[in-house]
This record gives structure tokens, C-alpha cells and sequence, in this order.
């Protein structure tokens, strides 16, 4: 049979809950020599809609994609070191776009068994579902999810592992 | 992110007393100088005017976010304001703007500041909300009716 949890994709977004969803997927990983992939998605659509708000203007737009893009390679780079403190390889993906759609195109791309991310926003009403990010990709990808709560547990256990 | 979680009732003006443009962004400037740490008023007054000059962040319905990023702050920032009376801050429909979102960011901060003023616009389209902060006697109430939003529950 093969390994169930044989591609396991990580999504982060620098958040602290996504650093904890890191830890246990590393943690995944080792225990079921799994390959991890993680992905960061630059939110270049929440960007257009401010630009199409007229809340920024356009070389304000492009200059906070510039910043995110390279938020998006320090998270990615400090979850490498987090992996490798571990001893653990892992594929980063740096994409551009409708986050969402993004994620659920990479977990299609890369055959993911797994999607891990981080707890859903800590306030969520119906109102904030259509926005927050988490929530929507839980609804768009077509592998299982796991969705990483227990902050202190799962450092603990990372600390250990 | 929690934008309430930036907020502190010394961090709300609930009457401004600027008459223009300039002197609104002079009085929130100073006011987030005099009750946030390691916050220098000239660089954020200088870096708020250049992005002004970029184009006005008066919106429509008497709302307006100046906004910019700059190192005179050490971690995300925002000072709100109501004007009463209301001030020209040449916004897209061209009325005049009443409540201010000044939002002041680290150079290297950009995450969240994105996150903060994508809030912000989306709060100020939930009816009644804009109402609400108008009204508001006390801080406190400002704070609430953000959290009341934020939570869910308006």
C-alpha cells in the first residue's frame, strides 16, 4: 500500500498560527516520511480591490507586492530552517494571485495527500467567511485538510521531536 | 488579524477641530506622536502629504484613510478621528469627510497594514456602522461598534 501521507503541502501566511501548522506538518513529515511542499500566496487580489477601491494608487499598489513577495520568501526561508533544524528537506512555492486559487492549484499540481494550514481566523462570522482566506481555501481544495490548533501542545511536541 | 487589537481609546479623536486638509492630517499626526511610543510626528506628517499628493485617500460616504508607510513607527499604528462638521479631503465623491483612519506602518510591516486597511474598508460597508462612530460620545463606544463588527455581531 502506498504511503497515505506521501505529498503533504503546507500552506503559511506568516501568521503564528501558520508557524504552529508548520511544526506539526514537520512534525507529519518525519514520522511518515512524507515529502512537504509549502506554499506562500502574495494576496495580489486583495490588492487590486483596494486599487479598485482607490485606497492606493497604482505604484502603491506595486510597492506593497514588492514588500509581501519578500515576506513571502522570509516566511518561506524560516520554515527551510525550521525543517532543517529537524533534518527535514522541503519544497517552497511562492506564488501570486487569488490565494485560494492558488492553493488549491498547487495541492492539485503536486498530487497533495494532505493540506495543513493554520486556525481559521479567531473571529468568524458569515460576514468575515467571504474574506477570510483560511475558510475559503478549506472549501476550494479537494484533498483532505487539517486545520492546526494548540499552540503550546505542538511546540512542545516539536521542541521533542 | 484584530484590527480593535491596535486600538486604545487615547487612540480615537472624537472632535477634530481641523478646518482643511493639511490641519486634520497635522492634528491625527500629533495625536498619534503624543500617545504612541517612538512615533515621530514630522517624518509620519511628511510621508502622509507625499502619499496625498499621490492621489486623495478621502473615500466616499465621509470616510478617509491616510495612510502611509514609514520608519518613524515601530510597529502598525492607527489614530481614528471624527469631525463633526466635516473637512474637504478632496474624496472620490467629492463630500465632505468625516471619519479618519490614519493607518502608519513600518517600512517592513507591510502585512499586516494591508490587512488593517482592507478591514477598514470593509467595516465602513456595513450599514449603520459609519452612523455609529458619527455618534459616538466616547471612545470606548468607537472601539465597541469596530469590535461589534469585527465579531460578527452587527
Amino acid at each position: 500500500m502506498s504511503n497515505p501521507l506521501g505529498t503533504i503541502l503546507l500552506y503559511i501566511d506568516g501568521s503564528e498560527s501558520s508557524i504552529t501548522a508548520a511544526q506539526f506538518a514537520i512534525s507529519m513529515a518525519k514520522s511518515y516520511g512524507s515529502a512537504l511542499r509549502v506554499i506562500y500566496v502574495v494576496n495580489e487580489n486583495l490588492l487590486s480591490e483596494l486599487l479598485k477601491a482607490k485606497v492606493f494608487v497604482q505604484m502603491e499598489k506595486m510597492d506593497y507586492e514588492r514588500d509581501l513577495e519578500e515576506d513571502g520568501k522570509r516566511y518561506l526561508n524560516y520554515i527551510v530552517k525550521l525543517a532543517g533544524r529537524k533534518g527535514l528537506n522541503v519544497d517552497t512555492v511562492l506564488r501570486k494571485g487569488v490565494v485560494h486559487e492558488e492553493v488549491a492549484h498547487e495541492a492539485d499540481g503536486c498530487a497533495a495527500d494532505i493540506l495543513v494550514q493554520g486556525e481559521l481566523g479567531e473571529v468568524l462570522s458569515l460576514r468575515d467567511s467571504f474574506y477570510e482566506e483560511g475558510e475559503r481555501i478549506l472549501r476550494k481544495v479537494k484533498c483532505p485538510v487539517l486545520v492546526v490548533r494548540g499552540r503550546d501542545r505542538i511546540e512542545r511536541m516539536f521542541e521533542d521531536l | 488579524m484584530k484590527l480593535t487589537d491596535y486600538i486604545e481609546p487615547e487612540h480615537i479623536i472624537l472632535n477634530l477641530e481641523g478646518t482643511d486638509k493639511r490641519e486634520v492630517i497635522e492634528e491625527l499626526v500629533e495625536h498619534m506622536s503624543e500617545h504612541c511610543d517612538r512615533c515621530d510626528a514630522d517624518t509620519i506628517f511628511e510621508a502622509v502629504l507625499k502619499r496625498e499628493r499621490d492621489g486623495s485617500t478621502g473615500l466616499e460616504k465621509g470616510v478617509a484613510i491616510p495612510h502611509a508607510k514609514c520608519d518613524a513607527v515601530d510597529r502598525l499604528r492607527i489614530v481614528v478621528g471624527v469631525s463633526k462638521k466635516g473637512v474637504d479631503f478632496e474624496a472620490q465623491d467629492g463630500q465632505p469627510s468625516h471619519l479618519f483612519f490614519l493607518m502608519i506602518a513600518p517600512t517592513n510591516e507591510s502585512g499586516p497594514h494591508v490587512q488593517a486597511i482592507a478591514k477598514i474598508v470593509k467595516m465602513i460597508k456595513v450599514p449603520g456602522f459609519r452612523e455609529k462612530l458619527l455618534k459616538a460620545d466616547r471612545p470606548e463606544k468607537i472601539i465597541d461598534a469596530m469590535e461589534r463588527v469585527e465579531n460578527g455581531e452587527e
